[in-house]
């Protein structure tokens, strides 16, 4: 068998394929790897040679990022940051899994005009829903509070939906031997549909990270005072243009900024790749 | 009063109506078994039993309790479903005991039923496997364990057999037999298979639209059947029914004619039936014969003409096909080799074995040698 493919010469296509992919990929990594780059050399040389394709001064990289979580509130706001991405996860699994579990396996009455509201939401751009939520949070006292940044993110209607297309196909037969069992509805959910879907739990548990740490336009319209800053904020700070900020200071920022997601990603590569599948759709 | 009864229940579906006034009462430790066509309402009745479906009226006792408004859980029924419905992320050991740990039952008293259940029905070896490394009989067997742990006073099986292939099936119903005497469980059970239903029942109820056509032990079905859809059901290959009209009726006989086209018949019958009534005559394949019948058997036997079909030998018997001048299909059966297709055949039946049923399918039951 090996043999064989050892023999074969790869086609045209196959060859082509191959380059779009190496073409695409570079595009992709390019960027990241050029952060890298002028983090990892010494201040001065960034703006003087570009551009350039490895790093020059590895301690010089890590002086930045010493001055960085020294000189700024950077780990604070990578503590917010990670209390916000948690906490949304924990509320946007909860909330979904137990609105998906009565929607998808219970009749009751008004389920259908529930279910199109929903949906409705889903359809609205969040810049729409921005500014209403925003006086909601406010006229609750929740301004520059955890509950302000997390709550509002909790009701997940893209969530609700894929746990749902993914809790109908648990079988009515297995719902109504559980209740003949004598498992009560509470204990339905938690013993039976949980455990069943628990692979889309965790992909929306993926999806829900990836999209709350990158968020940015609600940390910065409800979290104004510094110590509610998130990573996105304090780069942003970095990014602005009056920083008086060397390049590669603001580098450091976004590279630390980066991390989290890209170790996230290389951990559940194959997970988030399934959920994106499973889903259709990007979070 | 009786361990489980039924009395005038019935179900609705808004305005559709599946199940329509059914009586039925069923005694302790009986093999029940429901059978009728697709639709018929069989699992409806099953799961208003077990409190799946509610009681649209009418009510539902068991040991003289009503259960209308009893928890499903509470009814001390377990149902074992068609699709198994077993829990695929629990162990064999979990799908079994999960009724008793919603119970909240003491650890122990969990281990020793599950052990027990697991002992009747050999299931010690495979405790630890998940329900997809287990084939369709094993799987079969947890969700009977499941439902044996609980104690219950009444078993429900939907359809338990109709996903195993032919083998299977005759090995586990031999096994539910088996289960049945050693536990004298009251079951009920659901199957659209007649030897499955005449084997394992001691009382067989067969339903129709919504509605109890008879119920009975099934031989008493199968000789005695109230009405035509019930004669038709039960028995394979089916009873035959050849439309006859009434001629004369004289000291305790009545003269029928124009059977199947021509033949005639005179049968004993005490009752009234005004002449020119239609009526049918129901005869069982094994009942009618290719050979004369000897007198001893018969003083004036049905004897009729047909066109053989075609014939299905099946080895030990052969069933003939006939078609009467008038269309009507006679099946029966005979040895092999005799008859052959494309021959015209005479046919002989005993008056005493044939059926006579109404223009609306009811049984005209002959009075003076009534069985009940
Ligand atoms: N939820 C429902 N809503 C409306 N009609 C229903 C519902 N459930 C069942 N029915 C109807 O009730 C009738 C009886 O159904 P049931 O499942 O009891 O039949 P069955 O005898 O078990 O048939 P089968 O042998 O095919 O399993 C059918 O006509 C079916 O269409
Ligand atoms: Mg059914």
């Amino acid at each position: 068998m090996t043999v064989i493919r050892l023999a074969r010469r790869p086609d045209v296509w196959t060859v082509l394929k191959w380059v779009v992919a190496i073409a695409v990929a570079v595009i992709a990594i390019f960027p990241l790897w050029w952060m890298v780059n002028v983090v990892f050399s010494l201040p001065g040389e960034p703006v003087s040679i570009n551009p350039r394709l490895w790093p020059t001064s590895v301690a010089a990289g890590i002086d930045k990022i010493a001055m960085i979580f020294a000189e700024t509130e950077y780990f604070r706001a990578y503590v917010v940051s990670l209390i916000y991405s948690i906490l949304t996860i924990f509320g946007v699994l909860a909330v979904s899994s137990l609105a998906a579990f009565e929607f998808s396996l219970f009749d009751f009455p008004g389920k259908k005009i529930t279910i199109a509201i929903v949906m409705l939401s889903l359809m609205v751009p969040t810049a729409v829903t921005i500014i209403p939520t925003y006086l909601l949070t406010s006229e609750l006292g929740w301004l520059n509070t955890m509950q302000g940044l997390v709550v509002p993110g909790i009701a997940s209607a893209f969530g609700l939906f894929m746990l749902m297309q993914f809790m109908r196909a648990i079988p009515r037969d297995m719902i109504e031997a559980a209740r003949l069992d004598g498992a009560g509805h509470f204990e339905i959910y938690w013993h039976i549909a949980l455990p069943l879907s628990r692979n889309a739990m965790v992909t929306l548990a993926i999806l829900t990270f990836m999209r709350t740490w990158g968020n940015y336009m609600w940390p910065l319209i409800v979290g104004t005072r510094p110590e509610m800053y998130t990573v996105g904020q304090v780069v942003g700070l970095f990014n602005a243009p009056l920083s008086h900020q060397t390049v590669d200071v603001v580098m450091t920022a976004n590279l630390l900024a980066a991390v989290p997601p890209l170790l996230f990603f290389l951990i559940f590569q194959r997970k988030i790749v399934e959920g994106i599948a499973m889903s259709g759709t990007k979070g | 009063m009786s361990f489980l009864e039924i009395s005038s229940a019935t179900k609705s579906y808004g305005r559709h109506k599946v199940l329509e006034d059914v009586n039925l009462t069923i005694e302790r430790g009986e093999f029940v078994v429901f059978v009728g066509p697709s639709g018929c309402g069989k699992s409806t009745l099953l799961r208003m039993i077990t409190g799946l479906e509610t009681i649209t009226s009418g009510t539902i006792s068991i040991e003289g309790a009503v259960m209308n408004d009893v928890d499903p859980a509470k009814r001390g029924t377990a149902m074992v479903f068609q699709s198994y419905a077993l829990y695929p992320h629990m162990t064999v050991f979990e799908n079994i005991s999960f009724g008793l740990r919603m119970a909240r039952k003491p650890k122990e008293y969990i281990a020793s039923q599950v052990a027990q259940g697991a002992g009747i029905l050999q299931l010690e070896k495979l405790l630890e496997r998940r329900p997809g490394q287990l084939s369709g009989g094993q799987k079969q067997r947890v969700a009977i364990g499941r439902a044996i742990v609980r104690d219950p006073r009444v078993f429900l099986f939907d359809e338990p057999l109709s996903n195993l292939d032919a083998e299977l099936r005759v090995q586990m119903r031999a096994e539910l037999m088996d289960l049945h005497r050693r536990l004298g469980t009251t079951m009920i059970y659901v199957t659209h298979d007649q030897v499955e239903a005449m084997t394992l029942a001691d009382k067989m109820v067969v339903m129709n639209g919504g509605r109890v056509q008879q119920a009975g032990r099934p031989l008493t079905l199968y000789d005695d059947p109230d009405n035509r859809f019930v004669a038709g059901f039960v028995g394979s290959p089916k009873m035959n029914f050849l439309p006859a009209r009434v001629v004369g009726s004289d000291m305790g006989r009545i003269l029928l004619e124009g059977i199947g086209g021509s033949a005639r018949l005179s049968l004993p019958f005490a009752g009234e039936l005004a002449v020119g009534t239609s009526v049918e005559i129901g005869l069982r394949p094994e009942h009618v014969s290719l050979r004369p019948l000897l007198p001893t058997e018969s003083s004036e036997a049905l004897v009729g003409e047909g066109k053989v079909a075609y014939v299905e030998d099946l080895g030990a018997e052969s069933h003939v096909h006939l078609t009467l001048t008038d269309g009507t299909a006679v099946c029966l059966r005979a040895a092999r080799g005799e008859a052959s297709p494309g021959t015209t055949v005479r046919f002989f039946a005993s008056p005493e074995r044939a059926l006579l049923f109404d223009a609306g399918g009811l049984r005209l039951r002959n009075r003076s040698a009534r069985t009940k």
